[in-house]
């Protein structure tokens, strides 16, 4: 990194850390594509490549200010989204190999886990409590797993499952409550705390709702069959 | 290299904090084509491939249902739109967005085919695309770490250091693999392969603008 354009503040210590975090990330990606190399089966070759992706994770980590944090959410998401296209397309090549007749999205998931029958209501009310208190995106992500796991536990012991016909409601209420936070950072910066706690419970409301969607989504989908 | 002399006179910046937005003759004539070719991708009907059958005087025809033809639209608008983002932004990273973004519409279009064959090259493309994605966005993280900035506008601005141009040549190879183009094209022409005309065609139209926008980037920042 540049000296000139790092502010005096910042210690030498962590300004020279860029270098080896840089080198770091190569390394990993370069066994990464030693693994892909040398690997012949379709689904590990899939897996190794993944850490390609997260070596870029590191190499964008790597710079440490404020913008490459802010860098590193979307090459996450890109690094998730690839993944799961390409891994749709292998479910889906499969599928044709065998010739089986399958639906337009296959979806061949079979979750028959000890964690789904042991003390899953207790481990979603960990997870959803744990989110409430983290707040924000990272809470909301928590807590919506537990909803995740709530929903597909109760679906898995065979009980029935309330619906919640307005979750998609409140994600888009909660969603107007995020906005609405961030414009009073700009036009009324005194009332920094309240618009900091509306950003952070609109978010926390928004993501825990969609991951829940996303339950209810894979519940339809077993429905159907 | 001046921004000037490239993109012709620029008509003006709309500067959003870090994001230096601005237009030039160039980016606006590149977005204002693939809006229309997205236009024209939208209308459209797909094609049906008539293939003769050996032997006989019997043909093979090979369509696209309905519920495919619905889901490679929407995927190639999507692609045609994020082109289209590609083309006009002022910002290093959000060009590498577009770019990723476009990677995986590509593959969702041919995701629903029914020849294995194409299912094997789209997920030979994948895999590609995904190690690409280290050397783009490692690129433009190493560029953000030698000036401190991503807007192009700034950038082109900044005299080129040993690094930047590191940076840049990672980021060139990046968007090489991400758009399928010259030493990675053999797993995505075979992604054509199929029925549906129209729809295949924005993989090629796509890969081709960004290259011509990548191009004019690398010689506005170093």
């Amino acid at each position: 990194m540049v000296a000139s354009i790092i502010p005096q503040f910042v210690p030498a210590f962590y300004s020279s850390m860029y270098s080896t975090a840089l080198y770091g990330g190569l390394i990993v990606a370069f066994i990464g594509l030693m693994g892909i190399a040398m690997e012949k089966r379709d689904i590990q070759v899939l897996i190794l490549t993944d850490i390609v992706g997260l070596a870029m994770l590191i190499v964008v980590a790597a710079v440490g200010t404020d913008l490459s944090e802010a860098l590193i959410l979307p090459g996450l998401v890109v690094e998730l989204a690839e993944i799961m296209a390409i891994s749709e397309i292998l479910i889906s090549r499969e599928m044709r190999k065998k010739d089986v007749d399958t639906s337009f999205a296959p979806m061949p998931l079979n979750i028959d886990m000890e964690i789904m029958t042991t003390a899953p209501n207790f481990i979603a009310l960990l997870l959803i409590g744990y989110g409430v208190f983290l707040s924000g995106f990272t809470g909301g992500a928590v807590a919506g797993g537990g909803i995740v796991i709530y929903v597909l536990s109760r679906k898995v012991r065979g009980l029935p499952i309330v619906v919640l016909d307005g979750v998609g409601a409140i994600s888009g209420i909660s969603w107007c409550l995020w906005i609405i936070g961030f414009l009073f950072f700009f036009i009324l910066p005194q009332y920094w705390l309240l618009s900091l706690f509306l950003a952070a419970l609109g978010l926390l409301l928004k993501v825990a709702s969609k991951i829940g969607l996303i339950g209810i989504m894979m519940r339809e989908e077993y429905g159907r069959k | 290299m001046l921004i000037e002399s490239l993109g012709g006179d620029v008509m003006g910046t709309i500067p959003l904090g870090d994001i230096v937005l601005y237009l030039n003759p160039l980016h606006i004539f590149l977005f204002v084509t693939i809006l229309v070719f997205t236009a024209l991708i939208a209308m459209s009907r797909t094609e049906t491939q008539v293939e003769a059958m050996f032997g006989s005087l019997d043909e093979n025809k090979v369509a696209v249902g309905k519920k495919e033809f619905k889901h490679r639209r929407f995927l190639a608008i999507i692609c045609g739109i994020a082109t289209a983002g590609a083309m006009i932004t002022g910002d290093l990273f959000n060009f590498t967005l577009f770019m990723a973004l476009i990677g995986i519409v590509n593959i969702g279009i041919v995701s629903a085919v029914k020849q294995v064959e194409v299912l094997n090259s789209a997920y030979q493309y994948g895999l590609i695309a995904m190690m690409c994605g280290l050397p783009l966005f490692g690129g433009a993280a190493m560029i953000l770490a030698a000036t401190g900035t991503l807007s192009l506008f700034e950038l082109a601005a900044i005299p080129a250091s040993p690094m930047m141009i590191f940076g840049a040549l990672v980021m060139l190879i990046g968007v090489c693999g991400e758009s399928g183009i010259a030493p990675f094209f053999a797993s995505k022409a075979e992604m054509f392969r199929t029925p549906g005309s129209p729809f295949i065609l924005i993989i090629h139209l796509s890969s081709l603008f960004i290259i011509v926008r990548f191009v004019e980037i690398l010689l506005t920042i170093l």
